[in-house]
């Protein structure tokens, strides 16, 4: 859309304007830009507005908190103390060795074990984790992807053996195989029989576990890797297209899944595209649910997400500027709709957050929440001029994106052939290339940064030698006391199910963990069936 | 083929590299009769997408698991702009990744301009002095590559795919004729069986001089680690050059296109480092020129 | 273009799954020029040193934003010298923080770059650091 002046102001023009995505921002925007019939009411179609009609009135948004790391023991005693505050949710984050399907004990996995979360090689992990915690009395998010089947097994199986019923489960995998493959790298499998493992535990939580929601796709990691608003939608949408094809080609009915899709996405600076980006994001969906996948129940298209404000728009110089970032992110979030939000502490460029930076970055959103007043009412931008206009831009961006892709052939080849990736990697060039050279501002960093500023230093990995040590103790432990035999059918059992197509294979997945049999082992028994997913060559 | 003196990896990859930056003037010192001990060389050549890449990773994993030493001398493109490249995809492959008996050096095509000069017949004789039993060499694509490889090798491959009907086009031209044996690759997508009949047309209309040898055309998938009958095929013309060919006569012409591409690379390393005002004088000077310009061996 | 011609390895070693680093350094050593080969994902030091060997690269880039830079490059420095290939020199990129720069060159790494330097200091660097003798 052409930059709108008025011939008299033409001579005094600023330069140009546009949004990150590349979307004009004309100097004015009127009436006559914006068409009325888009905007809707909120909780009807197309839900420009939100999906709720009374919005954060009805529900406010979940302030969600990372509960740190360590080991199952650590993690436990965390948890526990946490809960005792009134925390009700919960968050696991699992190390490389579990996230990519290894054994401690494997030569490629040494290194890793326990570093960036815990290791939950088996299930007596699993149960050290949530000892004397109620199962039925929490919600558990677990970030894991490559391996999520296993780990929701292994939480399914947990929950059998301490009585709890499988449908008062509530939680979260965020199970996004495919944006694996572009941005995030927790791969194992090539890309179809993982499409058919993410179907699986979906259609499987769908019957067993209804409270829990079996999937988060994800467009937070591509965005963190440069692309744009607009490209960080149109791929994670296209995402969740593949994962409906998919569900449906296993037998599921759109009315039964759809409900338990969710998605989550950063938040970065350019503060009226994220709002518009979100409100795009909930008509293209909308659309896609109700019309291409023609589901009735009006719950199937309602586009739930959640946001992490901060990532890659946060910076280690002059930290505390990050802290002005997140609460513009957060309030841009609140008036996007999102669901649940995550504020990054201001110091997480450079270090483990601290104690009072974790609390300040929560601090953040209750400010948001009960001083600011933007979420008393729903959408309060709706009908802006400038907002509906850069909606309908978003939208339209969004939409040309999303052909281009459905051209090619749809995610799952435009994955296998590295045409997303490639995509991606030009992307994050352009953005590096207009950072370093100035044409993005950073404030601190490109503009406005100090020359003597002392370089911030924290403590930015933890280790600790001697729990790797004791992790591989109880893994061997474990193989020495179970059941070999039992473990090894059950596993003969998992291979013999993967060789078919027709059963889903959950089932054969919690009777591995029930046997105790190890990450490594379930997945090492798909490899042999699957094979290991090769890197399409670099193109750019 | 264990009685070979251990493979020196390091020793070799220097040697190839310094053969790789080698000048005209430099390699026209190594040209010279032919080294008794020669692996048998596969050429591969093909259009952009028809996966040679990881047909030839996969054959040359076959082949090294049978205890053969092999080499691969693969040539990527480089870029047209910048002169850069990105080289090597094939080396992530799972199959090339652990085999000892398996070497692999990646080339950006800026140093075979045309297809294939000097240096790539250097490094292939680097290749026979470190024993290797088998060497594949990968080019760019079709045309005038194609003439370069057949003189350098011993079995030419042509690997095509179920959409390279431009390429079966141009075949009817005459221009690449002269493979010995013909791959459709990713032979699991429609039109393959259309392709080989195609293929198999022009080669009965063909009257080049194959001297009895007939091309076979084999399918292969590599993304389903499927080699077909392509290891039989390559057996085959192995045997049939072993058994058909004058094996003087060949070694002859392949050290006349190794002299005539040396000499070519030093007349163009001339003109190009020659002050350009030369080229204002008369035929016999610039010709003058060149002549006390070009290096005898032994210099 | 004074990398024309120069041989790079960029390598991810170990679990860390984050490349667009990785992929932007080579997209960009290509465009100065060079010859680049990118491994890919989940390489050990022992096939990192290897392909070094046989390609015969002039550098070699090791990618880590996991934290396990320390262990990773030692691994890699023994590897290299396993193969008579010490002379290669290393660099490490990615999530190095500042603490730890000095111990890494002491271990044996000929420059250290962090996501937030501009591309064209790194290939400035880079050049520089292949131009230095040992």
């Amino acid at each position: 859309m052409a930059t709108t002046l008025r011939p008299e102001n033409a001579a005094a023009a600023a330069p140009s304007f546009s949004t990150p995505s590349g979307i004009e921002v004309p100097a004015v925007v009127g009436p006559e830009q914006v068409n009325p019939e888009s905007i809707g009411v909120p909780g009807e179609a197309p839900f420009t507005r939100g999906i709720f009609p009374d919005g954060y009135r009805g529900r406010r948004w979940t302030m969600r908190q990372y509960s740190g790391f360590g080991s199952a023991e650590e993690s436990n005693e965390r948890y526990r103390f946490l809960l005792g505050r009134g925390q009700t949710g919960l968050s696991v984050a699992l190390d490389l060795p579990t996230q990519c399907g290894y054994d401690p004990t494997d030569p490629i996995a040494v290194a890793e074990v326990g570093k960036v979360g815990v290791s939950l090689s088996n299930l007596s992990e699993m149960e050290i984790l949530f000892r004397d915690i109620d199962l039925s009395a929490i919600s558990t998010s677990f970030t894991i992807n490559g391996t999520a089947a296993i780990i929701l097994a292994m939480y399914i199986a947990a929950a059998d053996k301490a009585g709890v019923p499988r449908a008062a489960l509530t939680g979260t995998i965020q199970n996004d195989i495919l944006k694996e493959y572009v941005a995030r790298g927790t791969w194992i499998f090539p890309v179809k029989p993982s499409m058919r493992l993410v179907a699986d535990s979906i259609l499987f939580a769908n019957e067993q576990t209804p409270r829990f929601n079996p999937i988060s796709i994800a467009g937070a990691h591509v965005r963190d890797a440069g692309c744009t608003a607009a490209e960080e939608i149109a791929y994670t949408l296209c995402n969740g297209i593949a994962y409906v094809d998919e569900l449906l080609r296993r037998g599921g009915d759109i009315d039964r899944f759809a409900k338990r899709l969710s998605f989550f996405f950063y938040v970065h600076m350019d503060f009226f595209e994220e709002i518009a980006k979100f409100r795009a994001a909930r008509r293209i969906w909308a659309r896609l649910i109700q019309g291409h996948y023609g589901a009735v129940d009006k719950k199937s298209a309602l586009f739930r997400f959640g946001v992490v404000c901060g990532g890659s728009s946060l910076t280690a110089a002059q930290p505390l500027n990050n802290v002005v970032r997140v609460g513009i992110e957060n309030m841009a979030a609140i008036l996007g709709g999102a669901q649940s939000v995550f504020t990054c502490a201001y110091d997480e460029a450079f270090q483990i957050p601290t104690e009072q930076s974790a609390e300040l970055a929560l601090r953040t959103q209750q400010i948001v929440a009960d001083e600011s007043g933007i979420a008393n009412t729903v959408d309060p931008l709706g009908g802006s001029y400038f907002v509906e206009y850069l909606t309908d831009s978003m939208e339209a961006q969004i939409d040309a994106i999303m052909t281009e892709i459905a051209d090619y052939g749809g995610a799952v080849k435009a994955i296998e052939d590295g045409y997303i990736q490639m995509r991606l990697a030009r992307s994050a060039r352009v953005k590096k290339n207009q950072t370093d050279s100035g044409e993005r501002v950073v404030v601190g960093v490109n503009k406005y940064a100090s020359e003597e500023e002392a370089v911030q230093v924290g403590e930015v990995f933890k280790l600790d030698p001697g729990m790797r040590n004791s992790v591989i103790d109880k893994f061997n432990a474990v193989r020495d006391q179970r059941d070999n035999a039992a473990a090894e059918r059950s596993l003969e059992l998992l291979g013999r199910a993967a060789d078919g197509e027709d059963e889903n294979l959950m089932p054969y997945l919690v009777d591995c963990c029930h046997a105790y049999a190890t990450v490594g082992e379930m997945v090492t028994t798909l490899k042999d069936r699957w094979g290991e997913f090769q890197e399409p060559p670099l193109r750019g | 083929m264990s009685d070979n003196p251990p493979l020196n990896r390091r020793q070799l990859s220097r040697e190839l590299t310094a053969a790789s930056r080698a000048t005209a003037g430099q390699l026209i010192n190594r040209v010279g009769p032919d080294r008794e001990r020669r692996a048998y060389r596969i050429g591969f050549t093909g259009p952009p997408g028809a996966g040679k890449s990881t047909l030839i990773a996969q054959l040359a994993a076959a082949r090294a698991e049978s205890e053969a030493r092999v080499g691969v001398l693969a040539i990527d493109p480089s870029s047209p702009l910048s002169g850069g490249s990105i080289l090597g995809d094939r080396i992530r492959m799972d199959e090339v990744a652990d085999s000892p008996d398996l070497f692999i050096r990646s080339l950006p095509s800026r140093w075979a301009h045309d297809g294939l000069t000097g240096n790539v017949a250097e490094m292939l004789q680097i290749m026979d002095r470190h024993h290797f039993d088998e060497v594949f060499l990968e080019t760019v694509g079709v045309g005038q590559t194609d003439h370069a490889v057949k003189a350098l090798v011993d079995t030419v491959v042509l690997v095509l795919v179920p959409e390279s009907g431009d390429s079966i086009q141009a075949m009817k031209a005459g221009i690449l004729e002269m493979a010995d044996v013909y791959v459709v690759n990713k032979s699991d997508r429609p039109n393959a069986e259309r392709i080989v009949g195609e293929i198999e047309g022009v080669l009965a209309l063909s009257t080049g001089s194959r001297r009895g040898w007939q091309p076979p055309v084999v399918t292969t998938s590599a993304t389903r680690n499927e080699l077909g009958d392509l290891l039989g095929a390559l057996a085959s013309h192995r045997a049939w050059t072993e058994a058909n060919r004058d094996d003087l006569a060949w070694r002859r012409r392949a050290e006349r296109h190794h002299v005539q591409s040396v000499l070519n690379q030093q007349i163009a390393e001339i003109a190009e480092q020659a002050p350009v005002e030369l080229f204002d004088a008369s035929g016999a000077e610039i010709y003058a020129h060149f002549l006390t310009h070009l290096t005898p061996p032994g210099d | 273009m004074s990398l024309a011609g120069k041989r790079i390895l960029v390598a991810k070693p170990g679990l860390d799954g984050h490349d667009i680093g990785a992929k932007i350094i080579t997209l960009a050593l290509r465009d100065a020029g060079a010859d680049v080969i990118y491994t890919g994902l989940r390489k050990s030091p022992d096939y990192i040193a290897r392909v070094a060997v046989d390609e015969d690269v002039d550098a070699l880039g090791l990618s880590i934003l996991s934290g396990s830079h320390h262990e990773l490059l030692a691994q890699t420095r023994t590897e290299l010298a396993a193969r008579d290939a010490a002379d290669i020199k290393i660099f490490v990129g990615g999530t190095i923080p500042p603490q730890d720069h000095q111990a890494l060159i002491d271990a044996g790494a000929a420059r250290i770059f962090t996501s937030e330097m501009t591309i064209d200091h790194v290939l400035a660097e880079l050049e520089l650091a292949l131009t230095e003798t040992a």
